[in-house]
């Protein structure tokens, strides 16, 4: 079966992600038990910046962004890796994606922005076929980056590459061309 | 302490390991002298089986290490957290540049034979006759027929795997079976032999064991894991470490010394001979003297060409053989950062096993006589690519985020293929290097100062590179092919070359046919500063090729008396 057509059935045909009750309760406390103190990221903001990786990568038969600590592991990154002039962007990309999203839920603080209006933000920018409205650059590129580092973090992560992507520490052999289903089960290698 | 050696050999890399096993096996009690510490193959290799989740933001490349490796991180790829520590420390090891140069080194036991790409190539009459029909520089001393039965001595002891061909561009060898294509590169290949009559791709020949074993320390074969720059704990690749070293050592005719930071070669204007070499110990300073018949410079192109121009006397008061005035001029590398890749759909059900660590190689099809010559630019190009299955892919975007989103992104992405140039840059007399006499290093030795740039035909080759590279994608079907010219400065090819070229005329050049010195004839350079012009294929087989032709010379010679 041609795996695109397969794909895109799953999740298609509305405007923003399901809203289960999960993402709805993930806003509402934000009391992610914080033993972690961010390094780069505003702790006030830490919470949210986690809630919003959930959403991007939820939790389902395979742990999500916050079990799987993704947002530990972008903060880290960014502090490590980035140099100052893309730290700085960063953060006047965050800044703008919070005041979009303030402004778009028609509230004065982003802590009173709720499960389904962040989510409602994160569609806007990242779904294809809808256009970036005029101001929202900064907001929609926020939205993609955070997109990747969750995706890189996700990629990352020991228990996701030891037992949810094929995992060949010493393959032992070279073979071209195999079949994805027989060789891998459809995942992609870790490594 | 012995202090009195048959030969001496300076540099333990890709032609000092070769050096030392040639001239052990050879009876010759020698002494090896290395200015970084010990590497023991597999024992000294920390992070050879670490997974990227080893590291706490990945195996990526930190500004914390840019600090102290700022110009070694230039490439992009060299200094991640898994193998920065087998490149120098930059505040350490500092040099001048008055252009741009990118200068990666391996100050250690094995030094860049231990991290290097590892894609072995002859050079061939087009490149050694390349200088003459051009009236560029000066004619190579020697030709194919010369070098050819030292690479096939070589070849046979390192295990090169990869195809012959039977192209005169493209030398036949003795090669281990070659790995595979993937299904993608194979419609690449079928493309080209359809479409073109003056090319081919192939896959790379490179410097892995693909069957049975190789002499050294329990060579063996290539486990696919692409973690080679560590180091291999099943010697899989070719490293001084696991192979050359060893071989030596098992003669009983070697002594290894780290830490000794060769400065000089001692010249006798009576003799007319060097009589030994100056040492200043890495770590302690004290400084010492050592004696030999014969003197190998393997130090790496830019270090023997310091270390001959640090050695003054009556005789040579502009360094060492420098009577040319040609020492630490005409420095070359290999252009690259210039290519296509392009998106291939189809085979969303097709997959491989194993990271290979080697892609797919197209040989030089330009300047090679009838058509294919050029009016823009002289001499060729030739390129290194691959396809693979990525990240990203258009249903993945499709998903945006979630449950489905997550689901896509656990399975392989677009197929993508690229094709990335390695041209050839002309020997220009202005690319040189000088010592600073200013600015020295903690061992009080003058640090090198880089005046070198690419010119117009490397410019103009750079264009026809990008070009032809796009056309052969689009030609096989690639979807949103995209040229690229990237960010290239001399050096980060890092096959850094020339500075002490051999030639026929003592008045043009350093060294001779035999890589002796023209006027020092029992001092012999092996490493890249021999190189009279660089062609386009990576150079360490050459070097390996050169080393071991030059050992056996100087092994004649010594009996004859002659040296």
């Amino acid at each position: 079966m041609d795996r695109r057509k397969a794909l895109r059935n799953i999740g298609s045909g509305i405007g923003a992600i399901a809203i289960t009750p999960t993402v709805v309760s993930l806003f509402q406390s934000c009391q992610t038990a914080v033993t972690y103190t961010p390094v780069f990221i505003p702790a006030e903001d830490f919470g949210i910046v986690s809630n919003l990786m959930e959403l991007i990568i939820p939790k389902t038969d395979i742990p999500g962004a916050i079990e799987l600590k993704l947002p530990e592991f972008a903060d880290a990154y960014i502090d490590a890796v980035w140099d100052k002039e893309r730290q700085d962007n960063f953060v006047d990309a965050w800044k703008a994606f919070k005041e979009a999203g303030t402004s778009a839920a028609g509230k004065t603080n982003a802590s009173e922005l709720s499960g389904t209006d962040w989510d409602a933000q994160l569609a806007k920018y990242l779904k294809p076929g809808n256009d970036v409205p005029a101001g929202e650059e900064d907001a929609a590129k926020f939205a993609g980056q955070l997109r990747n580092l969750t995706v890189n973090a996700f990629k990352t992560n020991e228990f996701i590459g030891e037992n949810v992507l094929a995992y060949a520490p010493v393959p032992g052999q070279q073979k071209g061309c195999v079949d994805l289903m027989e060789t891998t089960g459809g995942k992609a290698w870790s490594l | 302490m012995e202090t009195n050696y048959d030969a001496i050999v300076v540099g333990t890399g890709i032609s000092g390991g070769w050096a030392a096993k040639e001239l052990c096996e050879k009876g010759l009690k020698t002494l090896v002298l290395e200015r970084g510490p010990m590497v023991k193959h597999v024992e000294d290799y920390p992070t050879m089986n670490n997974d990227p989740w080893d590291y706490k933001t990945g195996d990526v490349i930190t500004q914390e290490t840019k600090k102290t490796q700022g110009k070694q991180s230039r490439t992009g790829y060299t200094t991640t957290e898994s193998n920065k520590h087998f490149f120098v420390d930059d505040v350490k090891h500092p040099y001048n540049e008055t252009n741009r140069f990118d200068w990666m080194r391996g100050y250690h036991v094995g030094g860049r034979s231990l991290m290097w790409g590892r894609q072995s190539y002859r050079l061939t009459d087009f490149d050694f006759t390349a200088n003459l029909q051009d009236g560029i520089a000066v004619d190579w001393p020697i030709r194919y027929k010369d070098l050819a039965p030292w690479y096939n001595h070589v070849e046979e002891f390192i295990g090169v795997s990869g195809e012959n061909v039977g192209l005169p561009q493209f030398p036949d060898g003795n090669y281990l079976k070659a790995m595979e294509m993937n299904c993608v590169e194979d419609v690449l290949k079928s493309s080209m032999s359809e479409k073109y009559d003056d090319r081919i791709l192939t896959m790379g020949r490179t410097a892995h064991i693909t069957e049975g074993s190789k002499p050294g320390l329990g060579r063996s074969n290539c486990q696919y894991r692409n973690r080679c720059m560590r180091g291999c704990p099943f010697g899989a690749y070719f490293s001084s470490n696991s192979s050359t070293l060893p071989t030596a050592e098992a003669t009983g005719n070697m002594t290894l010394r780290a830490n000794s930071v060769v400065h000089e070669v001692i010249y006798d204007a009576d003799t007319k001979r060097a009589t030994g070499v100056r040492v200043i110990d890495a770590e302690t300073k004290e400084v010492y003297e050592f004696n030999a018949k014969v003197i190998f410079l393997c130090a790496s192109a830019i270090p023997t060409t310091s270390i001959l121009m640090q050695s003054k006397s009556e005789r040579f008061p502009n360094g060492m053989g420098n009577d040319s005035g040609e020492l630490g001029h005409n420095i070359m590398d290999h252009h690259l950062g210039v290519g296509a890749s392009g998106r291939f759909e189809g085979f969303e059900d097709k997959y491989y096993t194993g990271r290979r660590p080697n892609g797919v190689y197209i040989p030089r099809f330009r300047n090679i006589g009838g058509n294919t010559n050029r009016k823009d630019f002289t001499r060729g190009y030739g390129y290194q690519g691959g396809a693979s299955r990525g990240n990203w892919s258009d249903s993945i975007a499709e998903m945006a985020y979630g449950a489905a989103f997550k689901e896509a992104v656990t399975t392989p992405g677009d197929w993508r293929m690229g094709l990335g140039g390695f041209g050839e840059i002309l020997p220009y007399h202005d690319n040189k290097m000088t010592l600073d006499y200013e600015n020295l290093d903690q061992w009080g030795l003058p640090t090198v100062t880089f005046d070198a740039t690419i010119k117009e035909n490397e410019l103009n080759m750079r264009k026809d590179m990008q070009q032809q590279a796009a056309e052969m994608l689009e030609n096989a079907g690639f979807k949103d092919v995209r040229g690229y010219d990237g960010d290239y400065a001399i050096g980060l090819g890092i096959h850094e070359m020339g500075s002490a070229r051999m030639g026929r005329d003592r008045k043009t050049s350093v060294l001779n046919a035999n890589n002796q010195l023209h006027d020092v004839p029992n001092v012999y350079v092996t490493d890249g500063a021999a190189m009279t012009s660089a062609g386009n294929v990576n150079p360490s087989l050459t070097y390996m090729a050169l080393t071991a032709r030059a050992a056996n010379h100087a092994v004649e010679e010594l009996k004859k008396m002659n040296i």
